[in-house]
């Protein structure tokens, strides 16, 4: 029973927490791909310049506040370009050129942080300290902040998919642009725009978890791996399905690491995701005939 | 087999290359340099095979080349000397994992080959990182050299000028395997896979098979590379496995220009030269403008990626691809990378 109220809960919370942060990078990516075709690669480095854009905004302002509203809309702004100067073009090539594209994206975006902050390891200061009572424990306020806004924001992301006329407009271009622009919608600025989105989404979660994770250049590198896999997992281009499985991997890593060293829990991962490839071919919501 | 092994140009290249070492200006540093330059054209050329003709892109390359260089690693480690051995030894290893890969991941096409061909790749980056039997993070390090004949030292594969070589036959060999490969019926199958896998299928061809058995083919290649390269650098560490080295390979045959063989070779030296170059040259740019050098040192990947972008953008078709069309004058389509085309 003490194990329980001890390690086995906290950890779960802890899993909770990080499933719900990789369910917005994981919900970004199975968006633009749904959307535009393109496995984004340097989705893991929109997630990280998050992160950096958050530091200097805190270095100018002492608010970890207006980094939250601040951070993501420069990161959205870096989107938005991306998306207007170099997917643009290729929408109309075979959709492996975005993913070589965006990998030669990432590349540059990773040096150019390493240029101006540094290799360094840096931290963001937790904006809310101390921790709280909770089920028979003590828990972190920020972990728990964290989790309410995780949810929070997907939750709003639910409500803007299913109750706004832009969510269905953007869920209209994912079945068929092409009729959706016979219907007169602008669709290359509904592009934009959703990648705008999707990647002040990666931006908050990267600023979010920084508190909590270290700040480096090659942050986004070892998140945009489990950020696949949720993505594979879930079913390409179902929104329930990633964050379903950003959830069971939150819980797996978090979980498996009670018994198990980083790399065997790293392995597990990975052997889950074959698993579940070898016995449903589309993740636990893929629908057949997308972009295959 | 139209004139493979009689184009005067093929040959023209590799006797330049085969002369390149008496030149003053090839010190023991450079001959590294071009050791590496043509290892990585031979990975390059062998992805070639998959992504150029085949169209499937393989994001899983470093492990090929990772297995290759353990192989030769661990058993020269033990005491086994002889190349031949560990060259036996790195292809049986990365035949086994390559057909357990192409297994699965041939199954599926486009994007879902890509990432699963990628994530098999992580499981034998994680395995080799954190197994202590294999050295873990610093790997194997300090190997003694290799020789042609076992038991013979005079016959050891110790010296810049013999490694060099060593490679050259390798590309020579690979370069002759892969040009009879995409000229033979099997080559134009490959082709028709690529242009159209359900009316290839339709056809009568065993599409599964043919993409399995050019997977393993473009694996040995890659796998054979690999483990030479412990002959050079006396080690193999586990950042050879890393999926950023997959996509670095990926960027090769870009650069030089898919689905060419030749182009991606082209593709491989460039890469390496440019990253030796910029690395090196970085830090003492930076030192001399008052900066802290230790910042310089990624300078290199952020010109590959900037490279890579507008290769994409602008010359799909590479440095290569892009001189021959220049040459040919008529238009030629964009480059098919594709597999499976879009939705």
């Amino acid at each position: 029973m003490e194990y329980i109220a001890d390690i086995l809960l906290p950890q779960m919370l802890h899993g909770l927490v990080f499933g719900a942060a990789l369910g917005l990078l994981a919900l970004g990516l199975t968006i633009i791909f749904g959307l535009l075709g393109v496995m984004n690669f340097a989705h893991g480095e929109l997630f990280m310049l998050g992160a950096y854009a958050g530091i200097a905004v805190i270095a100018l302002t002492q608010s970890f506040w207006a980094a939250v509203i601040l951070a993501p809309a420069c990161v959205a702004v870096v989107g938005a370009l991306m998306e207007i100067c170099t997917l643009r073009p290729l929408y109309k090539r075979p959709p492996l050129y975005g993913l070589i594209l965006t990998f030669g994206l990432a590349l540059a975006f990773r040096e150019i942080v390493r240029e101006i902050w540094g290799g360094d390891m840096r931290r963001i200061v937790e904006p809310i300290s101390g921790s709280v009572p909770l089920l028979g424990m003590m828990y972190p306020k920020y972990r728990l902040f964290l989790l309410g806004a995780a949810l929070l924001l997907l939750l709003g992301i639910w409500l803007f998919f299913t109750k706004t006329r832009a969510g269905i407009i953007v869920r209209a271009a994912v079945q068929d642009a092409e009729m959706l622009d016979g219907l007169g919608v602008n669709v290359p600025r509904v592009f934009t725009l959703t990648f705008a989105g999707s990647s002040a989404l990666a931006a908050l979660a990267g600023l979010l978890l920084a508190p909590i994770f270290t700040v480096v250049p090659t942050m986004g590198v070892e998140m945009i791996l489990l950020a696949f896999i949720v993505v594979i997992l879930g079913g390409m281009g179902s929104l329930g399905g990633s964050v379903l499985a950003a959830l069971v991997i939150g819980e797996a890593q978090s979980l498996f690491s009670l018994w198990m060293n980083p790399q065997r829990v790293a392995i597990a991962i990975f052997a889950i995701m074959i698993l579940v490839l070898i016995v449903r071919p589309r993740g636990f919501f893929g629908r057949e005939g997308v972009l295959e | 087999m139209t004139g493979v092994w009689f184009s005067w140009r093929i040959w023209a290249v590799f006797g330049i290359l085969a002369v390149l070492p008496a030149f003053p200006f090839m010190t023991g540093y450079r001959l590294g340099l071009a050791f590496d330059a043509l290892l990585f054209g031979v990975i390059a050329m062998s992805l070639d095979l998959l992504m150029g003709y085949t169209g499937l892109v393989s994001f899983g390359h470093a492990a090929f080349l990772g297995l290759g260089a353990y192989s030769t690693a661990l058993l020269v480690e033990r005491g086994v000397r002889s190349i031949w051995l560990c060259l036996l030894a790195a292809i049986v290893v990365v035949g086994l994992y390559a057909l357990l890969v192409s297994y699965f991941a041939t199954t599926r096409r486009g994007i879902y080959f890509a990432l699963l061909t990628l994530i098999f790749a992580e499981v034998v980056y994680t395995f080799f990182r954190y197994t202590m039997a294999f050295g873990g993070s610093d790997g194997i390090q300090g190997l003694e050299p290799a020789q042609l004949v076992p038991g013979m030292p005079a016959s050891a594969v110790d010296t810049p000028l013999k490694n060099y070589y060593l490679v050259l036959a390798l590309l020579l060999l690979a370069y002759l395997v892969c040009r009879t490969l995409v000229e033979s019926h099997f080559g134009k199958v490959l082709v028709a896979i690529r242009e159209n896998e359900d009316r290839a299928r339709f056809l009568g061809y065993n599409v599964r098979r043919y993409k399995m058995t050019v997977c393993v083919i473009s694996a040995l290649l890659t796998g054979i590379a690999g483990a030479l390269y412990p002959i050079r650098l006396a080690n193999a560490t586990p950042d050879l496995l890393l999926w950023t080295v997959s996509g670095e390979v990926i960027v090769m045959v870009m650069i030089g220009g898919i689905g060419t063989l030749a182009g991606p070779v082209i593709g491989g030296a460039f890469f390496m030269v440019l990253q030796e170059e910029v690395s090196s040259y970085a830090p003492k740019i930076y030192q001399a403008l008052g900066l802290s050098a230790d910042k310089g040192v990624g300078v290199h990947l952020l010109i590959i990626g900037v490279i890579l972008v507008l290769i994409v953008l602008f010359m799909p078709r590479g440095l290569l691809g892009a001189v021959r069309a220049a040459r040919v004058r008529a238009p030629r389509l964009p480059a098919p990378v594709a597999a499976g085309g879009a939705k």
